[in-house]
Parts: C-alpha cells; sequence; structure tokens
C-alpha cells in the first residue's frame, strides 16, 4: 500500500527522488510498523524529529508498535526553536 | 574588558550630552544590555511614572560581546517602560547599529528628559551633538536615513530611529535601526516619540577589546566550529517554523481561533522560493547582521504587479522580508494567505516604525470585531475589515503607520481596540502585549511562558520549544519554562543573538565566551545567578509599576475554548495549574513576589 508522509523543515531535503517539495508516497507492505516506514526514509541517525500521525503524537518507544494503515497521514517535524 | 566602561547621557530638556564612567559593580551583577539596561532604568525611574511622560528613560544598551568577533555579536537592547504595555520593555534588535554604538565607546546611552522640539542625536566617537531635526520630522524611517546618510557621507554610520508611527505615538511603535532590522516590541518608538526623538546617527572607530584578545580569539573559532547546524536557518529563515506550527497544530489563526492555516503553504518557504505565475520570486537573498555566521535575514521583492505596489515603483526594490513571526501576524492571525501582501505590510512596518506582531495582531482582533458586527464600516471608513481580506490588510497597514482613519484605532493596539468596542475578550495579549506566533493550549510550556513573561506576551523570554513539540502534558512545563527563562536573560544580556542556539551552540558555548571576553571569572553558577538576578528585577520593575498576578495570564479564549485542531485538539493552557509551581520554583509567594529570602539569595534587597 502508499502511504503519505511530509516532511517539514530541513527534513525535506531527505525525501526520495521524485517527490514534491515536502511530501512523497512510499510503498509498504500491508501491516507494516512505523519503525519499518521510517526506515525507508534517508534520514541521517543524528537527524531528530517528531512523529505525527493523523495529528497525534507518536513516542518514540511506541514506533515498533504502531500499525501503518493506507489512509494514514505520517508527517515528519524537525525540532526547531525560535523565530 | 569587552566592557567600554563608559555611558553616554543625553538630556533632552537641557540639551546636555555627557559621558559617564560605567557603574562596573553593576555591570559585573547584571552583565550588560538587557540585564545592565534594566538596572540602570530600574534605579534612575519611577516605575510608576507614565511611559510617555518626561519621567521614562530610554536605554540603548550593548552587551559584553557586542562589537566583538563572537558570531552575531551586534546585538543591543532598547530598555524602557513600554508604552504598550506599562511594564518593562526591553527590545532587542540585530542589525549593525549596536556594534557601532559600541565602537564608538558607549555601553549605555540613557537617553531622558524632553526636548522642545524635534530632535536628533549625532555620535561620532566622543563628539556628541544634538541637532535640529525639522527637515526629518515626519519622514519615514527609510526617508530619514537616506537624508542623513547623504548629509553625512559616510558609509559607515549607522542609525536607529522612528517613523511617523512613532511620531504618532503609535503604542507599538517601534524602533528601526538599519532600515529593516528593528528593537519591535512593547512601543519603545513611541516613548522615543514622545521625547521628539526622532534618530540616532552613530559611527565609531574605537573597536572592542577583549580582555585577553588571543585567547578570546581561539574561543571565538572553537566556538564557531560547533555552530554545525546552520544551513537550514541561512536557506529558509525562521519562516521554517511555520510548517512545523501548522503541522503540529499551534498556529494561531484568525485571533486564535484556530491553530491550523489552510493557507500556510502559501506563505512558507516553498512559497518564497518558488517563482509565481508572472515569473516572481519573492526571495532575492538571506543576509546576516553584525559579525552574524547564520544569515537568517530574508531579503525580498514584492511582484511589481501585485495590487499594493502596483505603479508604486517606490516599494519595487528589495527590503527585510518575512519572517516567521511576520508570516503569522500579517498572514495566518488575519486568515491571509498572499506572500505579496503581507511581504508589502511588512515593508510598511520597516518604513513607517512598527512592530508588526502587534499590528498584525491588532488587525486581527479588528477582523473579529468586524466579524460580529462589534464595528462597522462606519467605523472602519468603509474598509472592509474581513479575515483573509489582503486588501484590508494593506491599507490598514498604511493608514496605521500614518496614524489616519481607521489607523488611529489600530495603532492603540488590540486590548485598548477591543476595549473600545466592547469586547476585551477577543484581544489575544498579555500585559496588554500581542501574541507571537504560537498558540498556548498546543504549546502548553509558551502559555505559561507568555503569561509570565516580563514584558507582556512573547515567544522570546523562555525556550519552551522542544518540551512542548515533545508532549502536552503539563508535568515539567513550569521548570522548564522558570530555568529557561533565565537562562535567555543571561544570553540577552551577553550581545548574542539566540539563534546559534538553534544552530549547534548550548549555553556553554556563550558562556565561554563571555568569559572569555570579560574580567572576572564567569563559570555557569553565576551564569544561572545573573540570568536569575535580571529575570527578577524585571518582576520588581513590573510589581512596582502596579502590575502582579492578574497580569500573569492569558485570554479567556487560551483558557476556555479548546484547541479545534492538530496535537493539542480539544485542549485548553492549563495555566492555573501551572501557575503555582512556576512561582514556587521562582522562590516567590503564592501571589507571584519574590519571597525575602529570594532577594537576599540574588543580592536585590
Amino acid at each position: 500500500m502508499d502511504v503519505s508522509v511530509t516532511l517539514f523543515g530541513g527534513l525535506r531535503h531527505f525525501l526520495p527522488a521524485g517527490s514534491s517539495f515536502n511530501k512523497c508516497s512510499i510503498k509498504i507492505d500491508d501491516g507494516s510498523r512505523l519503525e519499518a516506514l521510517l526506515r525507508l526514509l534517508p534520514i541521517p541517525p543524528e537527524k531528530k524529529f517528531i512523529v505525527i500521525i493523523n495529528d497525534q503524537k507518536v513516542s518514540r518507544e511506541d514506533y515498533a508498535e504502531i500499525t501503518i494503515n493506507g489512509d494514514d497521514e505520517v508527517v515528519l517535524l524537525p525540532p526547531i526553536k525560535g523565530g | 574588558m569587552a566592557w567600554q566602561k563608559q555611558i553616554l547621557r543625553v538630556n533632552l530638556t537641557t540639551g546636555s550630552c555627557d559621558i559617564e564612567p560605567l557603574n562596573m559593580e553593576w555591570a559585573e551583577a547584571y552583565l550588560g544590555s538587557r540585564g545592565l539596561g534594566t538596572k540602570y532604568l530600574y534605579e534612575e525611574m519611577d516605575p510608576a511614572a507614565d511611559a510617555l511622560s518626561a519621567e521614562n528613560k530610554i536605554i540603548f544598551a550593548t552587551g559584553p560581546l557586542t562589537g566583538t568577533m563572537a558570531s552575531t555579536g551586534g546585538r543591543y537592547t532598547v530598555v524602557t517602560k513600554g508604552a504598550l504595555t506599562g511594564a518593562i520593555a526591553c527590545s532587542n534588535s540585530g542589525g549593525k547599529f549596536g556594534g557601532e554604538l559600541k565602537m564608538a565607546g558607549y555601553d549605555l546611552l540613557i537617553i531622558e528628559g524632553v526636548s522642545e522640539k524635534p530632535v536628533y542625536l549625532h555620535i561620532e566617537d566622543d563628539k556628541v551633538e544634538l541637532c535640529d531635526a525639522s527637515e526629518i520630522w515626519g519622514q519615514t524611517v527609510w526617508a530619514t536615513e537616506d537624508l542623513l546618510a547623504a548629509k553625512y557621507r559616510d558609509p559607515l554610520m549607522r542609525f536607529a530611529g522612528i517613523g511617523q508611527a512613532g511620531e504618532t505615538l503609535c503604542r507599538y511603535a517601534c524602533v528601526v535601526n538599519d532600515k529593516h532590522r528593528a528593537a519591535g516590541r512593547s512601543g519603545v518608538g513611541a516613548v522615543m516619540g514622545s521625547k521628539n526623538l526622532k534618530t540616532i546617527a552613530v559611527r565609531g572607530t574605537k573597536g572592542v577589546r577583549a580582555k585577553d584578545p588571543k585567547a578570546f580569539y581561539k574561543i571565538v573559532n572553537e566556538v564557531n566550529a560547533r555552530m554545525t547546524d546552520r544551513e537550514e536557518m541561512s536557506r529558509d529563515g525562521t519562516l521554517a517554523m511555520i510548517d512545523v506550527t501548522n503541522g503540529f497544530g499551534s498556529l494561531p489563526t484568525n485571533n486564535n481561533r484556530s491553530v491550523r492555516f489552510e493557507g500556510a503553504n502559501k506563505l512558507n518557504p516553498e512559497a518564497m522560493h518558488t517563482p509565481n505565475e508572472n515569473g516572481h520570486t519573492n526571495i532575492v537573498t538571506n543576509g546576516a547582521c553584525f559579525g552574524c555566521t547564520i544569515g537568517c535575514g530574508r531579503i525580498c521583492k514584492i511582484d511589481p504587479t501585485h495590487f499594493s505596489v502596483k505603479d508604486r515603483p517606490e516599494y519595487h526594490g528589495a527590503s527585510g522580508g518575512l519572517e516567521y513571526e511576520t508570516a503569522y501576524a500579517l498572514g495566518s492571525a488575519c486568515g491571509v494567505d498572499d506572500i505579496d501582501a503581507a511581504t508589502f505590510a511588512g515593508f510598511i512596518c520597516n518604513e513607517y516604525g512598527m512592530d508588526p506582531i502587534s499590528l498584525g495582531g491588532t488587525i486581527a482582533a479588528a477582523m473579529e470585531l468586524y466579524d460580529i458586527g462589534a464595528i462597522d464600516d462606519s467605523v472602519t471608513g468603509g474598509i472592509k475589515v474581513e479575515f483573509g481580506s489582503a486588501e484590508a490588510l494593506c491599507q490598514i497597514a498604511e493608514l496605521t503607520g500614518k496614524g489616519e482613519g481607521f489607523g488611529a484605532d489600530i495603532a492603540m493596539g488590540s486590548k485598548r481596540l477591543c476595549e473600545k468596542y466592547g469586547h476585551p475578550d477577543l484581544s489575544m495579549t498579555v500585559k496588554g502585549q500581542e501574541f507571537a506566533a504560537y498558540d498556548g493550549r498546543s504549546m502548553q510550556g509558551m502559555g505559561l511562558a507568555y503569561a509570565t513573561s516580563n514584558r507582556g506576551a512573547c515567544h522570546l523570554r523562555a525556550d519552551p520549544y522542544g518540551h512542548d513539540f515533545e508532549t502536552t502534558d503539563i508535568a515539567g512545563k513550569a521548570q522548564v519554562v522558570a530555568e529557561s527563562q533565565r537562562d535567555v536573560a543571561f544570553l540577552d544580556s551577553s550581545g548574542l543573538c539566540l539563534f546559534p542556539g538553534g544552530c549547534g551552540w548550548g549555553l556553554e558555548d556563550y558562556r565561554t565566551l563571555v568569559d572569555a571576553a570579560c574580567e572576572s571569572d564567569w563559570n555557569a553558577e553565576r551564569m544561572t545567578e545573573t540570568g536569575e538576578r535580571i529575570w527578577v528585577l524585571e518582576k520588581l520593575y513590573n510589581l512596582k509599576a502596579g502590575l502582579g498576578k492578574k497580569d500573569d495570564s492569558l485570554p479567556k479564549r487560551i483558557l476556555e475554548e479548546p484547541a479545534d485542531v492538530g496535537t493539542g485538539k480539544g485542549l485548553v493552557c492549563r495555566l492555573d495549574e501551572m501557575l503555582p509551581e512556576y512561582y514556587q520554583l521562582n522562590g516567590w509567594d503564592a501571589e507571584g513576589v519574590p519571597t525575602a529570602e529570594t532577594l537576599e539569595r540574588l543580592n536585590l534587597n
């Protein structure tokens, strides 16, 4: 199935080739966990980010437990500050 | 060293300009800039005096690292009693003015009294004179700088002054330096206008000396090497935040009716970098302040075919563009998704000398008043002040800058505006100052930071960002806010910018630079204590000015109306649960008054 993933701020530079400005569609197997989805994104391990699925923030310890559905909106935010 | 160890005192009533030694005991206790300026103001004026009276003073304060080679060492703070808030105002700016003032030989410039006629201050090192400003009074910030630059013909002369908004005492008039950097918040420009002081022209040639220049040079390079994460800030500026808060659900929209703006993608970095249907690209380049190695500034152009500037070639050039706060205030807060209109309103703020956050926040309040029928066309002069109207935004911005028509109402700020028209709850303010670009329901720590900010609602008095983006649970928020308020007070007093903290630096990097530049030992414990002393002194100033616990609050909307979408959907700000813990952590009593023990510990008694 295809899942919509949006990468905000500087994270967008780690989108797969051919993506739009900050959004891509990632093909994963049915029943895949969030952890597996994140591994498909070429984000360097030192980059920190927050994951939001359908407007709900996900804790890191739940990455291996959460099952992704085809209609989920997955958003990754960098922890920036100021402005 | 690092301090110049002297101040310049200008009395506008008598016309005297005197150079005095800096009180080094105070410098050792309050460091510089925000802290030291507050100490002088606290000691020299009655906080209960009217902000626009002759009793108020306005202090331009540099920090010990201002004018040094430390990265971002160009900051200065304007300290005074705020015309918008009646509270302590400490409004920080970058650009090149602060470094020039420091190199002219002054840690602080203290302005007191009122001039009988409009004047400007001309400083060239030890040569200081008050000059007749009759030819520049009534001119914009930009025209004033051009006229004086042509007169003095020194390309390194720097200017900080007011436009017509300051002259007409717009409550949130700001002091603009270098044409598009500003000490923006709390109405410091109105105080300057009330004193009939148009601008300050400064040129300095003395340099700034660290206590051990070779050691300082080594430390500067070591610390710069740790600024490893600045590429993003350089390319997108603070505007990158708009996607983050919109995705998170904390971008104030339509006067905080919502926390998400569907037009955010028309104001974001992509919109700024992508050519529009006419082939016009908003951003031209980035810009940097004195000594900065980040360059977060946006230098932008408005599409010359846009309605706001069509047949107005004076606005077709490049100038300071949208940053995150202006994109919020002149964009989402008003429901406007037109990047050229928001850029134009931002240009007007710089040209006439207004704080764009307060202007946008006040227009947003007016839009809600118009929406519910509390005001109509007879009040607005026929302007359809509707959420989303780019035309209304641009028209009102210009009217406010000039103090004309409905702009005179908008110049009061949203608190006075909403009170005037019978709906005080619609003013999204703390201590009379408009919210910055974060909603205190989905970002609970920011809600507490707004409520307790000594200068009124502000996103730069504390650093709850990381904790807030991690969780909406209020556990630990009070501690994060209380501790970071002290840290930020110290950093603001150093003469450096806060943004290296988002580009790889930690507190220790700032402390190391201060310690390398200044006499005596600036260890971590002293850094924390100094920051707390500054924070508590600001609090004491406010208490003497008549502010109290009732002013450490938030608008009813944030306390009672749940956020509509996002990670904080269904939440209100739980301020009443966080505030007692916050007071306790600070060593303040239940009314928010520092206890005798706290004052004793900080040598404030």
